[in-house]
């Protein structure tokens, strides 16, 4: 077996606090800029949230709203050029991500936090081992021999119920399904016990079949191993089988976040509210699906206030020049809309 | 794998056949009538007759070709009709030549052509990528013949560092064969390195890319391991394809190069042969350039499969 104290976290000389009321993962005010893109418009746009230890904040959105460029600036894996972080801070204890050099960057990577991406079938290096591209990380980060972090990478491919787990060490990626494939990113995020996963919509490109084996998967093992998890979907239905917290993000803005249970019961943004009434249910329904009606704006289209006021059943003159602020609703609850609370209107577009 | 190179070498088979027949014919194209280029001043119907006789050139074609190639087959390729000495043995002689000058051509290319193509991709966009280029640029304009007097004038005339010209075989004197190779291997390579820069650069920005590097990096590999291991290996492909391709095309000789450097290659002897209408010689020399070439090819095939697992199993 591993030698365990080998194989707890090294490299960056960061001190987490354990206080228990210190959320684990802070972001504060973080906007990302395409280089090109007009003035002021950020591809995230003053993003801020907590994660708190052992617990799971999902990040919904459509595609394009920044939510997988939110991941990326947090991994440091943003493509710079053209991107670029403007401005922000990621505290994870003390210590800002942000303010580390490359290198420290990198020996946070794959370590103290990890990421799982869309492609599975892309992800994996055509031209190396499953084992090779397990047992590197692990060489990467712990002191511990090549048959180690073999063994290791063995007692991984186990904990994610890959079958005949020996046989698969040697296989090259083209020899297993999508599914599989995703399980050996999952043994890969997860071989050096990261204190944060990164699941970027982990189950789109999946047979729903497999989506559901994976999910529950992925919870299984967050449990086992009490880590914090970020997941980023569109899916809905993912969202509230999973998540502690949410966040709804839109056009690079967080419009609305809180507890699942509060955004569920009670969604207080019109997009929030929009996109729960366009998620299909099983069961008879009345009438067509509702929908969103428009699109999200191109960049230079975008209103100067509330980015989301173009396509708001609700919107006033007002929403379109400036910018409402994100209201506490309750402690756990807040959405960026200038009628939050939005008792009058509730369930009027659902 | 023996199974997969052996199918490749029958696969190889009509092809040869194919290169032979249109040897022979393109032999049979060329302007000028090798007897009277044989017989010199002397235009003697007796004497012209008597040569045709010998070399079979009044025969049809197809017997005629059937002669050649059953001879060929037997590791016969005929005499020169200029120097009475059998074409193999000529070849025997230059072909080391060639293949040494070659080499040495294809370490220098490799040399410079992939770490600058790597180097030029990373730093997309910077002043080091535009340098690359531009040298790169120069490396594909500048003509082989220029840059080898250029050496010389510099390398031989006015430091007096390497010989100008001539070859000394290894065997004689391994040090001396060394310097003799150097300038016209440099002249060559660099030719050869641009082009492999580019494609290098090509192919490695697509693979830098591809989602499994962002993995790479999320593992927190450092940049040597994600360059280095993951994506050049998979850049490979369209390199060795090409290094295969222009190692081929060493083989047949560097005539420009050869000629200014005096070296006893292919190229010289197979311009000699052209002027003289040496139709044995040319060939010969034709033939074993095109079967040089079919085995570079089944070379970069089997190169492949070493590099890319994914073909292994589509066999």
């Amino acid at each position: 077996m591993t030698n365990e104290s080998a194989l707890r976290p090294s490299g960056a000389n960061v001190t987490v606090a354990p206080a228990a009321s210190q959320p684990l993962l802070r972001v504060e005010n973080l906007s990302v800029r395409f280089d090109g893109a007009p003035p002021g418009i950020n591809v995230v746009d003053d993003v801020s949230f907590t994660l708190a230890k052992g617990k799971t904040l999902c990040i919904v959105g459509e595609s394009g709203c920044g939510k997988s460029v939110t991941a990326l600036a947090l991994m440091g894996l943003l493509p710079t050029p053209p991107a670029r972080i403007v401005q922000g801070a990621a505290y994870v204890g003390d210590q800002n991500l942000f303010s580390l050099s490359e290198r420290e960057r990198a020996d946070f990577r794959g370590n103290r936090t990890a990421m799982i991406f869309q492609e599975p079938m892309t992800s994996l290096n055509p031209a190396f081992t499953i084992g090779d591209q397990i047992a590197e990380g692990i060489l990467r980060h712990k002191n511990v021999s090549k048959a180690q972090a073999w063994e290791r990478a063995l007692e991984m491919l186990r904990r994610v119920r890959i079958p005949a787990p020996e046989k698969r060490l040697r296989a090259y990626p083209h020899e297993l399904s999508g599914g599989m494939r995703q399980r050996v990113m999952i043994a890969m995020a997860l071989a050096n016990e990261p204190q944060i996963l990164i699941a970027d919509e982990p189950t789109t490109a999946l047979d729903v079949t497999i989506q559901a084996q994976i999910l529950s998967l992925v919870r299984r093992l967050q449990e086992e191993s009490g880590m914090s998890m970020i997941l980023i979907t569109h899916d809905l239905g993912v969202v509230a089988e999973v998540a502690d917290e949410v966040a709804v993000m839109y056009a690079g803005r967080i419009v609305e976040s809180g507890s699942v249970d509060a955004i569920f019961e009670d969604p207080q943004h019109p997009y929030t509210i929009g996109l729960m009434g366009s998620v299909p249910s099983l069961g008879r329904r009345q009438g067509r699906l509702a929908t969103i009606r428009g699109s999200v704006p191109p960049a230079e289209l975008m209103p100067k206030g509330c980015r989301f006021s173009p396509r708001c059943p609700f919107a006033e003159s007002r929403c379109a020049s400036e910018p409402p602020p994100l209201t506490e609703i309750t402690p756990a609850h807040s959405a960026r809309c200038w009628y939050a609370p939005l008792e009058q209107h509730r369930g009027a577009a659902a | 794998m023996l199974r997969y190179i052996a199918r490749r070498l029958l696969i190889a088979i009509p092809t040869i056949l194919l290169v032979s027949v249109l040897v022979f014919a393109l032999q049979k194209l060329l302007p000028g009538d090798p007897v009277l280029t044989m017989a010199g001043e002397e235009r003697d119907p007796e004497v012209l007759a008597f040569l045709r006789e010998k070399y079979r050139l009044d025969d049809p074609l197809i017997v005629q070709y059937f002669a050649w190639f059953g001879q060929v087959l037997q590791g016969n390729l005929g005499i020169s009709l200029r120097t009475d000495i059998p074409v193999l043995k000529l070849i025997l002689t230059k072909l080391p030549v060639t293949i040494e000058l070659a080499i040495f051509a294809m370490i220098v290319a490799l040399a410079i052509g992939i770490p600058a193509g790597i180097i030029s991709a990373v730093k997309k966009g910077t002043s080091i990528d535009y340098v690359a280029n531009v040298t790169a640029l120069s490396g594909l304009s500048i003509p082989n013949f220029w840059l080898g007097i250029l050496l010389i004038m510099l390398v031989s005339v006015r430091w007096q560092l390497l010989p100008a010209s001539g070859f000394v075989p290894p065997a004689e004197d391994l040090w001396m064969n060394i310097k003799t190779m150097l300038m016209p291997a440099i002249v060559l390579g660099t030719g050869l390195a641009a082009s492999l820069m580019r494609h290098t650069r090509s192919a490695m920005l697509g693979v830098l890319r591809s989602d499994y590097i962002r993995t790479a990096r999320a593992k927190g590999l450092l940049a040597p391991a994600v360059i280095l291991k993951h994506a050049l290996r998979n850049a490979l492909m369209p390199i060795i394809t090409l290094s295969t391709l222009l190692f081929g095309e060493l083989l047949a000789g560097a005539v420009l190069t050869e000629q200014i450097f005096t070296i006893p290659g292919f190229g010289k002897l197979v311009v000699d042969a052209v002027f003289n209408r040496d139709y044995a010689v040319v060939q010969g020399v034709v033939l074993c350039t095109a079967v040089g070439f079919i085995f570079m090819n089944l070379l970069a095939d089997i190169l492949y499969v070493l590099v890319n697992p994914r073909l292994r199993h589509a066999r």
